[in-house]
């Protein structure tokens, strides 16, 4: 799927990657792809600076609406009885994955793997990004091509964000397809 | 140095405070749930039946089933 993709696209990706590790998030989600495509200063982040996007803006947004992973089990807590949870983690973790303590059945693990996931709407995004390049008759997925393939899906955590920041897929196709015809 | 300090902390807690003790079993609570879940999913994965899981908790297979058998079908 990723042959077609373009340095910055594959960076989106693997920042993508990076962001829910980071969130202790078990689970890659489009709020993750948004992150990665804002992170990796490509075309996309371009695109999306033009509507006044920016990734500490929407990080916190991410925050706000899916929350940390583990919020439910305090480390603290479990030090007063003994339990280093950076140990559980870490033995988890090394069983199950990256971020395997905070999945909650968002995604469908396919066998023991060590990478995260993503979720049926994240590689719905990523197909419909594809789409997006071929209905602009390019042969390279570009960042820009994601960021119209997370406004097409229009469901997931990142169309969301982006809607609430007036960004819409028509004015986003609007830009990508008319400064390429220019 | 981060747990030298959740160590200190825990070591100055009053373990008969209600909000300290009650907390920690919350916690360990959802911390068994999540690690159960993970070890169902390896284990049905792995082609275990809902009876021998059942068995390895301690709980019925109808218990065990109630609980993770639609988790799978409602994913995505």
């Amino acid at each position: 799927m990723f042959e077609r993709f373009t340095e910055d696209a594959r960076q989106a990706v693997a920042l993508a990657q990076e962001e829910a590790v980071a969130l202790h998030h078990g689970w890659i989600g489009t709020e993750h792809i948004l992150l990665g495509i804002l992170r990796a200063d490509g075309d996309g982040a371009r695109l999306l600076a033009g509507f006044g996007v920016e990734a500490a803006g929407v990080r916190d947004d991410v925050v706000r609406i899916v929350g940390l992973g583990e919020q439910d089990i305090d480390r603290d807590a479990l030090a007063t009885l003994g339990i280093d949870l950076e140990a559980v983690r870490e033995r988890v973790e090394r069983a199950f994955g990256p971020g395997a303590l905070s999945r909650r059945g968002r995604c469908r693990r396919g066998g023991i793997g060590h990478s995260v996931p993503f979720t049926a709407r994240a590689k719905k995004v990523l197909e419909l990004s594809v789409r997006e390049a071929v209905d602009l008759a390019e042969r390279d997925l570009r960042g820009e091509h994601l960021v119209l393939g997370l406004l097409r899906e229009g469901e997931g955590v990142a169309a969301r964000i982006l809607t609430a920041r007036g960004v819409t897929h028509a004015a986003a196709r609007e830009r990508v397809a008319g400064r390429d015809a220019a | 140095m981060a747990a030298q300090q959740t160590r200190d902390l825990a070591g100055a807690v009053d373990s008969t405070d209600p909000q300290v003790g009650l907390a920690a079993v919350a916690s360990l609570r959802n911390l068994v749930e999540r690690l159960e879940e993970l070890h169902v999913a390896n284990a049905r994965e792995r082609g275990w039946s809902w009876q021998e899981i059942g068995a390895a908790l301690g709980v019925s297979k109808q218990a065990v089933h109630r609980k993770h058998g639609r988790r799978r079908r409602l994913l995505g």
